[in-house]
């Protein structure tokens, strides 16, 4: 069988065997465990010790303890990945056999998270390089031993780029001419304009 | 000066040779020895290059008057000298031009180019629909002769921190003018 939340592909059988574990946590448990899961993948970190205390009641071991988060964890971002609304994300896990009980909670939890979800993922998917930060100076240039009178303006640029790999941050210090300045503004202003076409 | 070897070409070859010498000034073609191997030496042809271009170079640096440019020609023919100062006369803005451009890079790193490219990124790993807008902007650093390229991948809010930022620049520019 084929599955939505799995991107139109079988569901993986880790992930069908470890719904069963899910099913022996209560549903009011299962849901605050979600919250933390959903916590973890928006970046604010997961609280390890309130998992260990929220599946103390059903006996977790690590293992189980491990396994539930992972397929929380495939769950929510499997499903975000492929735009998969609640109610079939609902329906299917009642398929694979998690109860109606602890589909609503996890559901609930995914509807609100979302679009904030699909934000993040948007957010980490590959860039080959960012710009952090700009800054300028505008410099009046009076002489110089080529030219006796300048009396032009010019633009020190100083760009902060992120490459392709993450943490590799490199400065650009650049002196630009007025008018290629303008042209530069302006051909940036030219795709920012087909750019907001694009919305 | 060696601007006086200019007297061995007819005047037309010497208007030719002046504005070749004033396209190897602001970085194209230079003239080419082999053009002038009938007319002068190896060591004659640089030194009448040297002081040529020097001779535009200083002219345009200066602000020099046609008075005192024509005074630097003295020992040339009057029709001659009149040919040199016809080209200075026509090419004063590009001299500048490439003077300010030295100016620029004394010490410092110059835009000499750049490009861009505006892309839909569809699909990743992460998201099935991803339809994020980026714009590649690609810029072609020359520092101390050599090129540096410098590329960036921008999405639309790095894209408008960019501009906004380059706009209040630019306010300031345009008061200038």
């Amino acid at each position: 069988m084929r599955f939505r939340f799995c991107g139109d592909l079988d569901c993986p059988d880790w992930v069908l065997a470890e719904i069963s574990t899910l099913a022996k946590l209560s549903s009011v448990k299962m849901k605050l465990l979600c919250a933390q899961v959903l916590k973890d993948l928006l970046g604010d970190g997961i609280d390890y010790d309130k998992v260990t205390k929220l599946t103390a009641d059903a006996k977790f071991e690590s293992g189980d303890i491990k396994a539930s988060v992972a397929v929380l964890s495939f769950i929510f971002s499997s499903a975000a990945k492929h735009d998969v609304d609640s109610e079939s994300l609902s329906s299917e896990l009642q398929q694979l056999g998690l109860p109606k009980e602890h589909t609503m909670g996890l559901c609930k939890s995914y509807e609100d998270k979302h679009s904030a979800l699909q934000g993040k993922l948007r957010e980490t998917s590959l860039r080959l390089g960012r710009l952090e930060a700009a800054s300028w100076r505008i410099d009046y240039t009076l002489s110089s031993s080529e030219l006796r009178e300048v009396n032009e303006p010019i633009i020190q640029l100083k760009l902060q780029t992120q490459g392709a790999e993450s943490g590799s941050t490199e400065t650009t210090v650049v002196s630009v001419s007025a008018d290629k300045f303008r042209v530069l503004l302006a051909e940036l202003k030219q795709a920012q304009t087909r750019m907001n076409a694009l919305q | 000066m060696m601007v006086v070897a200019l007297n061995r070409l007819p005047v037309t070859d010497c208007l030719t040779l002046c504005h070749r010498v004033v396209d190897g000034l602001c970085g194209r073609e230079p003239p080419r020895k082999g053009d002038y191997s009938a007319t002068w030496s190896l060591e004659e042809w640089l030194q009448l290059l040297h002081s040529l271009t020097a001779l535009f170079r200083l002219a345009v640096g200066n602000n020099s008057s046609d008075e005192e440019v024509l005074a630097g020609l003295a020992d040339v023919g009057r029709s001659h000298a009149e040919a040199v100062l016809s080209v200075l006369r026509a090419r004063r803005e590009e001299i500048r031009d490439a003077l300010l451009d030295r100016t620029n890079s004394i010490s410092s790193a110059t835009l000499q180019d750049f490009d861009w490219q505006l892309k839909l990124a569809l699909s990743s790993d992460k998201i099935s629909s991803l339809h994020t807008p980026l714009l590649s902007l690609s810029l072609d650093v020359r520092e101390n002769r050599a090129l540096r390229s410098v590329t960036m991948e921008m999405n639309r809010e790095e894209l408008n921190t960019l501009i906004s930022s380059l706009e209040a620049a630019n306010k300031v520019v345009l008061q200038l003018k």
